[in-house]
């Protein structure tokens, strides 16, 4: 690993490893949330949540929130902090190539969400067990292009803002509403129509619903994956433009 | 053998918000030498040097540095530079030869022999937050050599260090001045300027008041001397020194006369007292440094 980007994801998941607090949110938040809320609603299958068991929709849902907490939390307080402490500064100066430290972000994040999501469903299997899935390509591209758009997206909103305590304030800002009405909160069944609205322009929900749907065999979800992906198209290039060094 | 120009900066102009930074500024450095760019904090003396490294885009102006045009050609540029910046860090946690395989390319010479030149060997597997302020300057400094730049810039080098860390840093750049490397070195500590650099080039508001060996600048603006003994004797004896050569004052301070003048009057006040047979046991002389020639300078242009 003696490129540019090589060099950096190998230091930054040392450093990872080295502070595990820095992953609590991306690792815990959803595990615990998942086992509160899974619980919650029981297990036998439930027409508010489109016939499917509540604690197998609320499994087939926390994916996205592991996806959401790496992209709106972890990556954009990681990249602030490192703006602000002036380690980007060095990086430059230093000659690291332009595009490198925000390629090493993208894998970095993806590898994270990848784990994070692999102990989710390691967690689920003995408490919920984890649903058949109906559409495996369809699950496999719906996580794939969700998580390219959060992590993208969270690379994008680091380097927007000034500091790691702007970002984590501008980051739960925007975490804590997708997560209640676009992931691990009510099915939409029983929300009011208004909070449904406002549910439905939500980028969260669209990755739940592309991801959730097809898993689940409740639906195809086509229109979310479009746009998810073309979110995920969109992040990327705005997020490799606003964090080349 | 110094004949290469490595950095070429013709009336640079940077602005920020209405209030010219750099105005102007006109400067060259060449292959092997160690120019120092002093002046006041706020004199432009950062922004300058971080538009040669292609960190901030001028306004106007040619810059190049090493046949670069380091405004549209910085991704070609950096990695020929070392550089050790002004409010830069390291993540807390990534130990000192991390920081070394980080940031080496395949250039790089031997981290180990660097490490070691630089006190930090024993310090190899301590975090960067563990580390005091100078052995974080000298972390600095071992990245800025890691990749056998062609020139290096290092900006506010000894900030914040205590004597014996500054001492310490200043060796490491006598070091690389005696290996040939060509180097800026920013600074508003003048005894810093003096005693490393070559050639020096005083900035004030943005522009450049005059630049050469930090000894012909003492000469050009300060090229006065004191001179100070214990001598009691009537004031009319003591007016005669008055008549020496180059002599502009004769005064009396406490037990001890003091003279003023231009540099000869070390000479003529020296032979004058021989000739009187009167030479003092505790004659000193006091001659400008750097310090007092640029004061001098920023005096004369602030009028």
């Amino acid at each position: 690993m003696s490129t540019a980007v090589g060099r950096l994801v190998r230091a930054e998941l040392k450093l990872m490893v080295r502070d595990p607090l820095v992953l609590t949110f991306v690792f815990a938040f959803p595990i615990v949330t998942m086992l509160i809320i899974g619980g919650s609603f029981g297990s036998s299958p439930d027409p508010d949540f489109a016939g499917a068991r509540p604690s197998h929709w609320y499994v087939a849902s926390y994916l996205t929130v592991v996806i959401a907490a790496t992209g709106m939390i972890m990556l954009p307080v990681h990249l602030a902090s490192y703006r602000e402490r002036g380690v980007l500064r060095r990086f430059l100066a230093s000659g690291f190539p332009r595009f490198s430290f925000a390629a090493a972000q993208f894998i970095v994040g993806m590898l994270v969400t990848a784990v994070a999501a692999a102990m989710l469903l390691v967690v689920a299997a003995p408490v919920y067990g984890v649903p058949a899935v109906h559409v495996p390509w369809r699950v496999a591209a719906g996580i794939a292009v969700g998580a390219v758009a959060f992590v993208s997206g969270g690379v994008l909103l680091g380097s927007l803002l000034p500091s790691a305590r702007a970002a984590q304030a501008v980051g739960l800002l925007l975490f804590f509403p997708s997560f209640l009405l676009g992931s691990g909160g009510p099915p939409p069944k029983v929300m009011g129509s208004a909070l449904r609205d406002v549910a439905d322009v939500l980028p969260l929900t669209q990755v739940t619903k592309a991801i959730r749907e097809p898993w689940l065999g409740i639906g195809t979800a086509t229109s979310s994956l479009i746009i998810v992906s073309l979110l995920a198209l969109l992040a990327t290039v705005v997020a490799a433009r606003r964090a080349a060094l | 053998m110094r004949n290469q120009t490595v950095v070429m900066a013709r009336d640079l102009r940077k602005r920020y918000g209405g209030r010219a930074v750099v105005d102007g500024v006109d400067l060259e450095v060449e292959e092997g030498e160690v120019v120092g760019l002093i002046g006041a904090n706020g004199a432009g003396k950062t922004t300058t040097v971080e538009c040669l490294q292609g960190l901030r885009h001028p306004d106007s102006g040619v810059l190049r540095v090493l046949g670069y045009d380091p405004t549209t050609q910085a991704d070609r540029l950096r990695p020929l530079i070392g550089s050790q910046l002004q409010d830069s860090a390291l993540p807390d946690r990534l130990r000192v030869r991390e920081a070394v395989e980080l940031f080496a390319t395949a250039r790089a010479r031997d981290a180990g022999e660097l490490l070691d030149r630089f006190g930090l060997i024993e310090r190899r597997d301590s975090a960067f937050a563990s580390l005091s302020g100078g052995e974080r300057q000298r972390l600095f400094l071992v990245l800025a050599l890691l990749n056998r730049p062609q020139l290096v810039f290092l900006d506010e080098l000894t900030q914040g260090l205590d004597p014996a860390a500054r001492r310490n840093v200043w060796a490491a750049v006598g070091q690389l001045r005696d290996e040939g490397a060509t180097v800026v070195l920013v600074t508003h500590e003048l005894d810093e300027a003096e005693a490393l650099c070559d050639r020096v080039i005083a900035m004030r508001a943005g522009q450049v008041l005059d630049a050469g060996p930090p000894a012909d600048l003492v000469n050009r603006h300060a090229k006065w001397a004191t001179v100070r003994f214990s001598w009691s004797v009537a004031d009319s004896t003591l007016a005669e020194l008055g008549d020496l050569v180059g002599v502009q004052s004769v005064r009396r301070v406490g037990e001890r006369v003091e003279v003023r003048g231009d540099r000869r009057v070390i000479a003529y006040v020296g032979a004058d007292l021989v000739r009187r047979g009167a030479v003092p046991d505790d004659l000193t002389v006091e001659v400008p440094d750097l310090e007092s020639a640029l004061l001098r300078l920023l005096e004369g242009a602030a009028a």
